[in-house]
């Protein structure tokens, strides 16, 4: 049977139609009640990420607990750079997220600035504030205002290989730089490459740690306070310049990324290396010999320096849109409190492996042994100060792989890596 | 005279070989990247990670099942397909009736309004993700396909008018003076003269935007936030998380993803190529 021109045209109408309804049909948002307040809470803990799991099973928890008055929604934004533009645009065009999380660095600091968050700081006067650990309110606080909840935080001690280092006939870990340069000529005798290292990525993270502690041991607590044109900074690059020589980290260093600098170190190809306790499950399932002899430690005292210090840092905190409805404000808060209450933060730890803002007691449950080793690490750290990355802008930090680059290449020496640094911050 | 040609004949043969050697380089280093990728996507992460030239001592079917599973890729694979069609058709609709009046139409200034849109090929992306986001959150658009496709249709008109506009001035003038001899409108003198005999024209700018919109990440993730409307490109950052990433099942995702798009530039190759030579000679 032939239809006619136009029956065909009506009908294609018609299909079209139905198409651009079922189109639109993502805007048909909560099927919630009138009273109950949805919070949409766009977060990177999802997909692979340690936390996902927990994360999910908290905010279950929490709207099954509120049925009826408030609901949060997850959106999934695994890519974490592709979050971090995300935000930037969506806080640009002035619709901050109900919930978010915001990576604390002086770059998203510039958000506290304007009137779009949430301010905190009244509400963490009482008993909430009583149970961050020591410190991280303060590290939050800008101008006296909190507007953002500090979460998750990190020290990213030296990690080494305990068994290759047996195998070169190194009893401990070196405490000084002469003994360190010694167990590097130790290990590549024995065929083992000492250090994972790494320029590429968007921050030559492996080696950024290794720059920052040698900052730090060289510096003290207050070593960010300096100008990059102290010589403390040109020391260290020195320093971590002689990590790259004479065979002391893989050819593949130059260029290579975190799946180069870990992939070594997983594969137990080299002895020593640095990540943060997130790490301690990607080594546990992907090489459970490496991970039953890693063992976390300070860096070695620089030659003038101190030692026993680590390199910590507010990791990811949390933030919301600042509301006028006092009904909606009352049901971030009651959120926020869930997400940081010490039973749900001990939860979320024990199952990821990641650190917290928050204090817990650690009863008779299993910890794992690397995280328990990274807490002790923490406690009995001599101070704790940031990393380079956490004290410069996004820019500046992207800078450094570049600035490493060249002077590992030969093209640049310290001083002139400390100038290319001082030049992006200008 | 056997004397004379053989040193010839050896010279054309070794030109015939270093020509063929020459593309051979070429292809394999223009396949080498597709290759690795189809083999890391069967390795385990600490091989990949370890061994990233080798061959997988196990073969891991399993990245692929994750690469499905994790992501949710079918339903993905369905919005992208929608999208990328879509935006394609509404694109094209769009930039051949500017193209039409632009090339066929004279008026004062026609020249200087095919340079204004033409110049946004020139415009980065990321200069627009902030006026994109308010417009389509503002007509109430944001996380659903309908906003997606009308940004990808929006964002590629510049490259097709500028496409479409060069076979259609190429179209003898005198089709169309028949065309209105026989009573054709405005109307008719597009839909039944100019916008067939465009064919060439329109499947190539057509083929840019289907590649663009399959291939397209940025928008997908600002102007969406759920499930019901993410597409494949969002589908594949779902194996790589703030501190570590899943390699092979990304690559598995990866894998599966770009199929389609091949399969468009295997039907569509030839009009492609011609669309682009032609149209050059054209200007």
């Amino acid at each position: 049977m032939k239809y006619p021109m136009r029956t065909t045209g009506r009908a294609l109408c018609f299909a079209a139609g139905l198409v651009l309804v079922s189109l639109f049909s993502g805007c048909d948002r909560q099927d919630a009640g009138e009273d109950e307040i949805v919070l949409k809470w766009p977060t990177i803990w999802v997909g692979k990420d340690s936390k996902a799991p927990m994360v999910e099973k908290l905010v279950a928890e929490f709207n099954e607990e509120h049925a009826g008055s408030i609901k949060v929604e997850i959106e999934p934004n695994p890519d974490y750079d592709g979050y971090r533009n995300k935000l930037n645009t969506a806080i640009a065009s002035g619709q901050v997220p109900d919930i978010f999380v915001f990576n604390p660095d002086p770059t998203t600091f510039q958000y506290y600035e304007g009137d779009l968050l949430m301010d905190f700081s009244e509400d963490l006067k009482g008993s909430w504030g009583d149970t961050f650990v020591s410190g991280t309110i303060d590290a939050a606080t800008k101008n006296e205002m909190v507007k953002s909840i500090p979460y998750e935080q990190a020290i990213t001690p030296i990690w080494y290989n305990q068994a290759l280092f047996d195998k070169a006939g190194i009893g401990s870990f070196p405490k000084t730089f002469d003994e360190f340069w010694a167990a590097c000529d130790k290990l590549k005798a024995a065929g083992i490459v000492p250090t994972s290292q790494m320029t590429g990525g968007t921050n030559a993270w492996t080696s950024m740690l290794w720059y920052s502690h040698i900052v730090a041991g060289l510096g003290g607590p207050d070593v960010w306070k300096k100008p990059f044109s102290d010589p403390v900074f040109e020391k260290a690059a020195a320093i971590l310049l002689h990590m790259y020589q004479d065979g002391n980290t893989t050819k593949d260093a130059v260029g290579g990324d975190a799946a180069v600098s870990g992939g070594h170190y997983l594969a137990g190809d080299t002895a020593i290396f640095i990540n943060g306790p997130w790490y301690i499950g990607r080594v546990k399932s992907d090489a459970p010999e490496v991970y039953a002899h890693t063992k976390v430690t300070a860096a070695p005292q620089t030659p003038g320096g101190s030692s026993g210090a680590q390199i910590g840092f507010l990791l990811s905190n949390l933030a919301a849109a600042k509301t006028d409805d006092p009904t909606r404000r009352a049901a971030v808060i009651s959120f926020m409190k869930w997400m940081t209450a010490p039973e749900n933060i001990k939860r979320i730890s024990m199952d990821s492996g990641s650190l917290f803002c928050v204090k817990f007691q650690v009863g008779d449950e299993a910890v794992d042994p690397l995280q328990k080793q990274f807490m002790e690490a923490a406690a009995n750290a001599t101070f704790i100060t940031s990393h380079f990355q956490g004290n410069v802008t996004t820019d500046v930090a992207a800078e450094f792989g570049q600035a490493l680059g060249k002077m590992v290449l030969g093209e640049a020496a310290p001083k002139e890596f400390v100038d290319q640094i001082i030049e992006a911050t200008e | 005279m056997g004397r004379n040609r053989s040193p010839s004949l050896i010279a054309d043969r070794a030109a015939s070989l270093a020509k063929w050697l020459f593309l051979l380089f070429f292809l394999i280093i223009t396949l080498f990247p597709l290759i690795w990728l189809v083999i890391s996507s069967f390795k385990t992460n600490l091989e990949f990670q370890t061994k990233p030239f080798s061959i997988p001592e196990l073969w891991q079917f399993a990245n692929y099942i994750n690469a499905v599973s994790i992501s949710g890729l079918h339903l993905l694979f369905l919005h992208t397909i929608v999208v990328s069609f879509a935006s394609t058709a509404l694109n094209i609709l769009a930039a051949s009736m500017a193209a039409f009046v632009i090339s066929r139409e004279p008026f004062r200034g026609h020249e200087t309004v095919f340079n204004i849109v033409v110049a946004g090929i020139l415009v980065p992306v990321i200069a627009l993700m902030v006026p994109y986001f308010r417009l389509i959150s503002g007509l109430g658009l944001y996380d659903t396909l309908f906003g997606l496709i009308i940004t990808y249709a929006a964002v590629s008109i510049p490259v097709s008018v500028f496409l479409i506009h060069g076979f259609m001035r190429s179209i003898p003038r005198e089709l169309e003076e028949a065309a209105v001899i026989d009573g054709c409108s405005l109307a008719q003198r597009f839909t039944r003269v100019i916008f067939p005999l465009s064919r060439l024209g329109l499947v190539t700018a057509g083929t840019f935007v289907f590649l663009f919109s399959w291939n397209e990440f940025i928008y997908a993730l600002l102007l969406t936030s759920s499930v019901k409307a993410r597409t494949l490109q969002l589908g594949i950052r779902f194996f790589k998380s703030q501190f570590i990433t899943d390699y092979t099942s990304m690559y598995a995702a990866i894998v599966l993803s770009i199929i389609p798009t091949i399969f468009v530039y295997i039907l569509f190759h030839d009009k492609i190529i011609k669309g682009m030579t032609s149209g050059a000679v054209k200007g």
